[in-house]
């Protein structure tokens, strides 16, 4: 019995100590939580997951680095496009066209620019004032008239706060708040006013993650609710799901789907509840280059989509 | 009325003339309740019979199709980097263990 003490008393102490030690983490100092992430990267994982950008036909990106901070960018895009119909028949035109773009990224400023065959131009500009203080504009001019837009958006990043103030053409003015609340959880509000359409709204939404999922949802007086929650089940595998409902015109999609990150390539495949599934595969051929496979198939409206494309650089 | 040679199973009905009014037996069997309720019953089964093939085709289609793109690039995948980390832990032991053998002897 004597014997047995010290050895329980050394133990004692030790386990007070970690103990001690797990209730000091436990006790949140909610004077130093992390900043949340911005406002439209709410539900940036479900939305990187499920809504990989299949495309029909052939793509070829070729990006060549002439420095460190500038590139140019050579894209070939061949395929059908679709033209939206009233019908509900798909209407899709054989389209092809060449994009030629210049890219300057510094770690203040970041300059991207596209210019293509048929008649578009994308502008994107993002420069970082200071330490807190972004500013951001994307701008795109068409051939058509009344179809060219710009937006500015000016980033205000506090200790545990983001907020964003943004203006649009067509007098489109909006305003975001993110807030961290709990290490864990973050609230956001938003405001918007569409001066063309006279239509003006509000959303909310919060965000709950943890190092295994995140739970994302977003409520808007525009009718929109999107849930959406993402389960890390090991560091390749991530399975997704996501539920959108529109209560105004009573519009109700739910999908599910997986992301599988392996060495040498990445997958993404998900389906829908309209009958749609879609899978997307990046596989590295080699060093910088990437072989792409993007295939949507949608039952309820026979619509079959398969592309194929190779990045370079 | 010639005696029709007895086919098995549903035929069609014998085309009748003017009303008989000497029935034979065999136009009383053919023409009796059990008979045409059999023939409507060996109707509906094939009609019930197709619908439900087109239906289990189209499902297995719809099932097949879409296996095809989900899991067929999956488990295309998963082979590969199975094999993959096979040849790397072979390379491994290859190249890794012969230093740090003679030192232990």
């Amino acid at each position: 019995m004597a014997g047995l003490v010290p050895p329980g008393t050394t133990a004692i102490p030790a386990e007070a100590s970690k103990t001690a030690h797990t209730k000091a983490e436990e006790k949140t100092d909610y004077m130093n939580l992390p900043c949340p992430i911005p406002f439209e990267e709410l539900q940036r994982e479900a939305l990187m997951s499920l809504k990989p950008e299949t495309f029909e036909g052939l793509r070829f990106d070729f990006t060549k680095g002439l420095n460190q901070k500038f590139s140019l960018s050579h894209s070939v895009f061949m395929g059908p496009t679709e033209i939206p119909s009233q019908s509900a028949e798909t209407i899709k035109i054989p389209t092809a066209h060449y994009e030629f773009g210049a890219n300057f990224i510094d770690p203040n400023l970041m300059l991207i620019g596209r210019v293509l065959t048929d008649g578009r131009v994308n502008a994107r500009v993002k420069w970082d004032l200071t330490d807190n203080l972004s500013v951001k504009a994307n701008a795109q001019l068409t051939n058509e008239p009344h179809m060219s837009h710009g937006m500015v958006n000016f980033d205000y990043k506090g200790k545990d706060y983001r907020s964003q103030f943004q203006m649009g053409n067509g007098a489109l003015f909006g305003a975001s708040y993110i807030q961290s609340v709990t290490p864990h959880l973050s609230l956001a509000g938003e405001v918007f006013w569409a001066g063309q359409h006279r239509k003006s709204g509000l959303g909310y939404a919060a965000r709950y993650e943890t190092d295994k999922m995140v739970a994302a949802g977003q409520v808007a007086s525009t009718g929109m609710v999107a849930l959406s929650y993402v389960q890390k089940v090991s560091e390749k595998v991530s399975l997704a799901s996501d539920f959108m409902y529109n209560y105004m015109t009573k519009d109700v999609t739910a999908s599910v789907g997986y992301d599988y990150i392996l060495r040498q390539c990445r997958l993404r495949g998900k389906i829908d509840s309209n009958g749609c599934t879609t899978a997307y595969l990046e596989e590295r051929l080699n060093m910088g280059l990437n072989f792409i496979l993007s295939a949507e198939i949608d039952h309820s409206k026979k619509d079959y989509k398969f592309g194929f494309g190779l990045t370079v650089g | 009325m010639a005696a029709q040679p007895k086919r098995g199973g549903v035929h069609l009905p014998a085309r009748r003339s003017a009303s008989n009014s000497d029935p034979s037996i065999l136009t009383k069997i053919t023409s009796s309740a059990i008979v045409s309720r059999g023939k409507q019953a060996a109707c509906d089964a094939a009609f019930v019979s197709k619908k439900l093939l087109r239906s289990t085709g189209k499902a297995a289609w719809i099932a097949g199709t879409t296996f095809l793109i989900l899991f067929v690039p999956l488990i295309i995948e998963m082979d590969r980097e199975q094999q993959f980390n096979e040849l790397e832990i072979q390379q491994a032991s290859l190249l890794g263990a012969p230093p740090t053998g003679p030192p232990h002897k």
